[in-house]
């Protein structure tokens, strides 16, 4: 009966699919960004801070103050400010920093690079990394191997990724003199410095990562072992490769693909810590520094651009487990 | 279920360590052998007689440092877990029954504090918001209350649709009775899981927060902050952050441990409702089979 269903029949589903999935996370996303900024619009009214404080000093005069707000339009009512932010936001303009003066958009531009970089590599590392024990875990499943990995994995799941990266800097940077300790170059520069300067953070990144990935597919896979479906193709003597990549990996890839969506956030949120270690000025580092500086517009600049990543790093892992497993199409 | 989870060599291994580090936060002041703010002229010194763990770059104790510092780390984790639990718990039971609109608004409430980074957000809003791990620790509770209003409302949704609270409910049993006396057994295994969860969490994000200096006034003892000063001076003592970082990863460990050891003793319904995605993942399955072999 699937004889009948031609290539482009087929396309045009998975088109239509796609498109579905797409209206579907944007139905759930934009409630959750006009959230997600006004709680971050909010925090400077909740903070009491002001820039005049910032550029004036402590013993600035009342009449000092609220000239300084008013140029930068404090005075307004609160939601009058809010939009007029909101707008600027949707134009990709973030306003100014209360530091400097800075364009916040230009310097969030120039440490997201390095952010970037770091998180993809560590995002690959895991991705690699998990997919292979993961699957050589529920392979071997209930021998010493599996045993291994799963010990192995433990193990990792609960060293925090500044932990680690003290680690790593101790012995390979310090004492190995394998890696450099700090710094960045970018990959203009040279492809293999910019490895070499990446991937010590990368991999203090990517250990919680490859525990959860590799944790999700193992019992993924294991659960898909398990079908009617596996025997079926067993009784009709497919190979067992066609069976993995045919059955099992399909069906049992979605919590492990769900599981890296959920763990962006926190690589986002991780970065604060792990180029603070290694002396990268990045995402995390701008955005640490901003909030201890006091500087508002700057650290709202910082919390919408990570919102954004993650909500368009969630929709780009939904679409791809619209695409490999059809089953996470329903229950939703 | 305490008894049960003892029974577990796991459950005994992971109650001992923790015991340990919650005999620290309580005692360890007092057990600090040196004034941990004492500085003196012997920087950077090795393990000895009188220095266990050696000193620092100024001179002090590192032993007596950990021990004052424990504290911190300890109560901090704690109030997040306590925090996220009340945050998270009420709300997610409440979802099941309080209507369509209180469901809706609480699962985009969810959604949006999942999308949050919370390291971010956590060292954002406590800079902004004023210096102290208090402040510090009820935000990051609340950043990482979703864990818990999923779960719990996960098992209540089970319970809810069972034929034996249909039965109470239909015989006049009022839903607070009902709540008491069915739902809150089923849920609290779950619960105990995330709880068990959540205070690991916290610790890390207690320990990262310390390290940046972030909740904390600068000579007050943290074993992050005894991380951050040791970064400074690996090339001199490179074996320094050794310490507190297997204290870390051991309170970590341990609390995982329990978690395991919880969802073990408390049977197939606890492991199957942990999470939503798994809670999800059955209702796929018994969705019915998948059609096979071009059956549409």
């Amino acid at each position: 009966m699937t004889t009948d269903i031609t290539a482009a029949g087929r396309t045009r589903h998975a088109l239509g699919r796609v498109l579905a999935t797409l209206a579907r996370s944007v139905a759930v996303f934009v409630p959750v960004f006009l959230l997600a900024t006004f709680v971050t619009f909010a925090l400077r009214s909740l903070s009491g801070l002001s820039p005049a404080r910032i550029q004036l000093g402590e013993d600035a005069t009342p009449e000092a103050i609220a000239r300084v707000e008013a140029q930068w339009g404090l005075n307004r009512p609160f939601l009058v400010q809010y939009a007029d932010w909101f707008d600027g936001v949707l134009h990709g303009q973030l306003g100014t920093s209360w530091a400097n003066g800075a364009d916040i958009s230009t310097l969030i531009g120039l440490g997201l690079g390095v952010s970037l970089s770091v998180a993809t590599f560590a995002l690959l590392i895991g991705v690699v990394v998990g997919f292979a024990l993961g699957t050589v875990a529920a392979l071997r499943r209930t021998t010493w191997v599996d045993r291994a990995i799963t010990g192995f994995v433990t193990a990792i799941s609960v060293m925090p990724a500044f932990v680690v990266g003290i680690v790593l800097v101790a012995v390979l940077a310090v004492g190995l003199k394998l890696f450099p300790s700090a710094g960045y170059v970018p990959a203009e520069q040279g492809v293999g410095p910019w490895l070499a300067h990446i991937t010590l953070p990368a991999v203090a990144l990517s250990f919680d990562v490859v525990a959860d990935v590799a944790r999700q597919l193992r019992s993924g896979l294991v659960a898909a072992y398990r079908e009617n479906y596996v025997t079926g193709a067993l009784v009709r003597g497919l190979s067992p490769r066609r069976i993995f990549f045919g059955h099992v990996l399909r069906n049992g890839l979605g919590p492990a693909l769900a599981t890296l969506g959920l763990k962006f956030p926190s690589l986002v949120g991780a970065s604060v810590v792990t180029e603070w270690i290694f002396g990268l000025q990045g995402f995390g580092r701008f955005a640490n520094d901003s909030a201890q500086a006091g500087d508002v517009p700057a650290v709202q600049g910082v919390l919408v651009v990570s919102i954004v990543l993650v909500v368009v790093f969630n929709l780009f892992v939904n679409l791809v487990l619209a695409r490999v497993t059809p089953a996470s199409q329903r229950g939703v | 279920m305490v008894r049960r989870v003892l029974a577990l060599p796991s459950g005994r291994i992971a109650v001992a360590v923790l015991a340990v580090i919650a005999l620290l936060a309580v005692f360890g002041p007092w057990l600090a052998p040196q004034d941990p703010l004492a500085t003196s002229g012997n920087t950077l010194g090795a393990a000895s007689g009188s220095h266990w763990l050696g000193t620092d770059y100024l001179g002090r104790d590192v032993l007596s440092r950990l021990l004052d510092g424990s504290r911190v780390s300890v109560l901090g984790s704690l109030e997040v877990a306590l925090t996220a639990l009340v945050v998270g718990v009420i709300p997610g039971i409440l979802s099941v029954y309080l209507g369509r609109a209180f469901e809706w608004i609480t699962l985009r409430l969810t959604d949006t504090l999942v999308a949050l980074p919370f390291l971010l957000f956590a060292v954002a809003v406590v800079a902004l918001l004023g210096n102290g791990i208090t402040q510090a620790m009820l935000v990051t509770g609340v950043l990482v209350s979703p864990l818990f209003y999923r779960v719990s409302r996960a098992a209540t949704l089970a319970v809810a649709r069972s034929p034996y609270v249909e039965a109470a409910l239909i015989s006049g049993a009022s839903l607070g009775w009902v709540v008491r006396r069915h739902v809150w057994v089923k849920v609290l295994p779950p619960i105990a899981v995330a709880l068990a969860q959540t205070v690991g969490v916290g610790f890390v994000i207690v320990s990262s927060l310390t390290f940046l200096g972030i909740g904390v006034q600068p000579p007050a003892p943290t074993w992050g902050g005894l991380l951050a000063s040791d970064l400074g001076y690996l090339s001199q003592r490179p074996w320094a952050p050794l310490t507190p970082a297997l204290l870390i990863v051991v309170t970590v460990w341990a609390c995982n441990l329990l978690a395991d050891a919880i969802r073990d003793v408390s049977g197939e319904a606890g492991r199957a409702l942990l999470n939503s995605r798994k809670a999800r993942a059955n209702q796929i399955d018994e969705a019915g089979p998948a059609p096979a072999g071009g059956a549409s």
